[in-house]
């Protein structure tokens, strides 16, 4: 086991996909631990401390909800869920519960490897320092100064309200981690997530695309999951 | 609309009639001196009653109602009870025979329509089964097909017969995942005792989506957007309506042929918004049109190659979607040219307190 690669543990028990996940990641140079029940994952889980987890919620024995846990009661390791579509609430929870990003189900390899190589390079950066270097953060053309609370994009300041400060620091905070709508409130606004400051944060979304100018359909800094809430992209 | 508790209506309806008839009669006795129709008058509102509630008890009891005011009111003496008069009698059971009759007869009635619409949907639905394993067969023969052919022939093949099996796989399953997508929809609101959830969704995320989604299987069809610069906001099953809007898309690619232009625009009319989604191609065949969201499937056995065959569900889902949210969806083709599809939806305020 004295290799450099990046340790993922895979929980899942359809065969087939663990099979094509596992053969993936490894050709992608990961190592891949593989656990088919919430049982094995939390054995393997603390004789291998991951550096990733990709967990599927439905598992024989338990609900996947438990090993995510199980896990988030002492550490940060990253967890990637893997979901079945129309199932907000489902992955609303796993996000609330700590649960850093999810794929929904059926998914290519490319959309897999993207978000795995994010959350890695995330947790990367986080186990160092909180906002990179000297209270900046950026991505591609994107610059935040959170010293001076000012946003920039190809060295043009984009003028935001503190409202709109907040929303793109957090969101940068958490770069790659999608965050549910009510994870964004409590930290913007205080307080748990009504209907009404749910409209509230979606418009002031709104004004912020506009404000970058983003265009449906383009991708831009900032994804945003219908329902279930957004991300900045790493 | 408020839902009134079905035993209110019954009461008013069987209050209402009786008092009607109760009037008829004091006229006809005091106005008219006619008295032999009295009867008659109450066993006519007796059989409307009895018509008009669900079940046998507002029919018995409004005849017992009958009885007692032909008996007290109407016949000799007045304003008394008699019961010693074999006539009242007579009219009384006459009443309540009629009334179970009646009763009897509407209820088998109403049955036998409710079995009727449970048949017609088992049958759309047997149909649909019927037309989507019809469907799955052609990208599981694929699918299996290739991958039996890549594991056994793979060493042999050259890497751009390989490829080509391989894509093949690829859009098959791209293919079955559209269908089930649209399965699951139809289950998700066909269920019946599943009410969709509608959740305030602001419309240029809901674009924003369908457009990456779309985007990821059709990167070569440029779509136009024309949405409203205000913030609008639309109470939606949002998973269920980027499904209608990325299927009559997908509709517009698969059977607009000679489309150059395809576009999506959203404007808000009153309390209503109003998406178009308009091609230029070569328009909605006039045989098509009328089951063009009802018709499951086209019984045609020649179109299950690639380019048509996904004509399957996709609209009657749309259809099925749009009318659960309580919209209206219509399609119709242009002058120019091409064929637009629009549907509606009821928008929410914004109102917002800064801070």
């Amino acid at each position: 086991m004295t290799n450099n690669k990046f340790k993922i543990l895979l929980v899942e028990d359809e065969t087939n996909i663990q099979n094509f996940v596992a053969a993936l990641l490894e050709t992608s140079g990961y190592q891949v631990i593989r656990a088919e029940s919430c049982m094995t994952a939390q054995t393997l889980y603390s004789s291998y401390l991951p550096d990733l987890v990709i967990l599927d919620l439905g598992l024989p024995d338990k609900d996947g909800m438990v090993f995510l846990e199980y896990v988030r009661k002492n550490s940060l390791t990253p967890i990637l869920v893997l979901s079945a579509r129309s199932m907000e609430r489902d992955k609303v929870a796993a996000l609330d519960n700590g649960a850093n990003d999810y794929v929904t189900k059926p998914f290519s390899a490319a959309e897999l490897l993207a978000r795995v190589r994010s959350l890695l390079r995330i947790s990367r950066f986080t186990a160092h320092e909180d906002r990179g270097l000297d209270g900046r953060f950026s991505i591609d053309e994107l610059l935040i100064d959170y010293d001076a609370r000012q946003v920039f994009i190809k060295g043009e300041e984009i003028k935001l309200t503190q409202t709109e400060f907040n929303i793109v620091a957090f969101l940068a905070e958490n770069a790659g981690k999608m965050m549910t709508y009510s994870a964004i409130i409590k930290a913007v606004w205080g307080g748990c997530a009504q209907e009404g400051s749910i409209k509230k944060l979606q418009v002031n979304m709104a004004n912020i695309r506009k404000k970058f100018g983003a265009t449906p359909g383009t991708v831009n800094y900032i994804t945003n999951e219908l329902g279930v809430g957004y991300r900045m992209n790493s | 609309m408020k839902k009134i508790p079905d035993y209110v209506k019954n009461m008013a309806i069987t209050a209402v009639i009786l008092c009607l008839s109760f009037g008829f009669s004091l006229l006809l006795q005091y106005v008219f001196e006619v008295h032999e129709h009295i009867t008659t008058v109450f066993v006519f509102a007796v059989f409307l009653i009895s018509l008009l509630t669900r079940g046998y008890a507002y029919g018995i009891l409004s005849s017992f109602a009958g009885m007692i005011a032909v008996n007290y009111a109407f016949t000799f003496p007045y304003f008394a009870f008699n019961f010693t008069v074999p006539v009242n009698v007579t009219s009384a059971i006459i009443m309540i025979v009629i009334s179970v009759l009646t009763s009897a007869l509407t209820t088998k009635l109403k049955l036998h329509e409710m079995m009727k619409a449970e048949s017609e949907k088992e049958r759309m639905r047997a149909n649909l089964l019927r037309a989507v394993s019809h469907d799955l067969r052609t990208p599981l023969t694929t699918i299996y097909g290739a991958s039996t052919t890549l594991l056994e022939h793979g060493e042999t093949m050259t890497a751009e017969h390989r490829n080509n099996v391989i894509l093949g796989i690829k859009e098959d399953s791209e293919w079955l995942v559209r269908m089930v997508e649209n399965l699951l929809s139809i289950t998700r609101i066909d269920s019946g005792t599943v009410k969709i959830i509608k959740t305030p969704t602001v419309l240029e995320e809901l674009v924003d989506s369908v457009l990456l989604k779309f985007k990821k299987r059709y990167d070569a069809q440029e779509v136009m957007i024309d949405i409203p610069d205000d913030v609008v906001i639309i109470p939606m099953d949002a998973i269920l309506i980027e499904q209608v809007i990325v299927n009559i898309l997908e509709n517009a690619v698969q059977h607009a042929a000679g489309m150059t232009e395809l576009s999506l625009r959203v404007f808000t009319l009153g309390k209503q918004a109003i998406f178009e989604i308009q091609d230029n191609g070569c328009g909605i065949p006039q045989e098509r049109m009328n089951a063009l969201f009802t018709g499951y499937y086209k019984q045609n056995e020649t179109v299950s190659d690639g380019q048509t065959r996904s004509a399957g569900i996709g609209l009657s889902v749309c259809a099925t979607i749009i009318k659960a949210h309580g919209g209206d969806i219509k399609a119709e083709n242009l002058k120019a040219g091409g064929a637009v599809f629009r549907f509606t939806l009821d928008t929410e305020d914004v109102e917002l307190d800064e801070q």
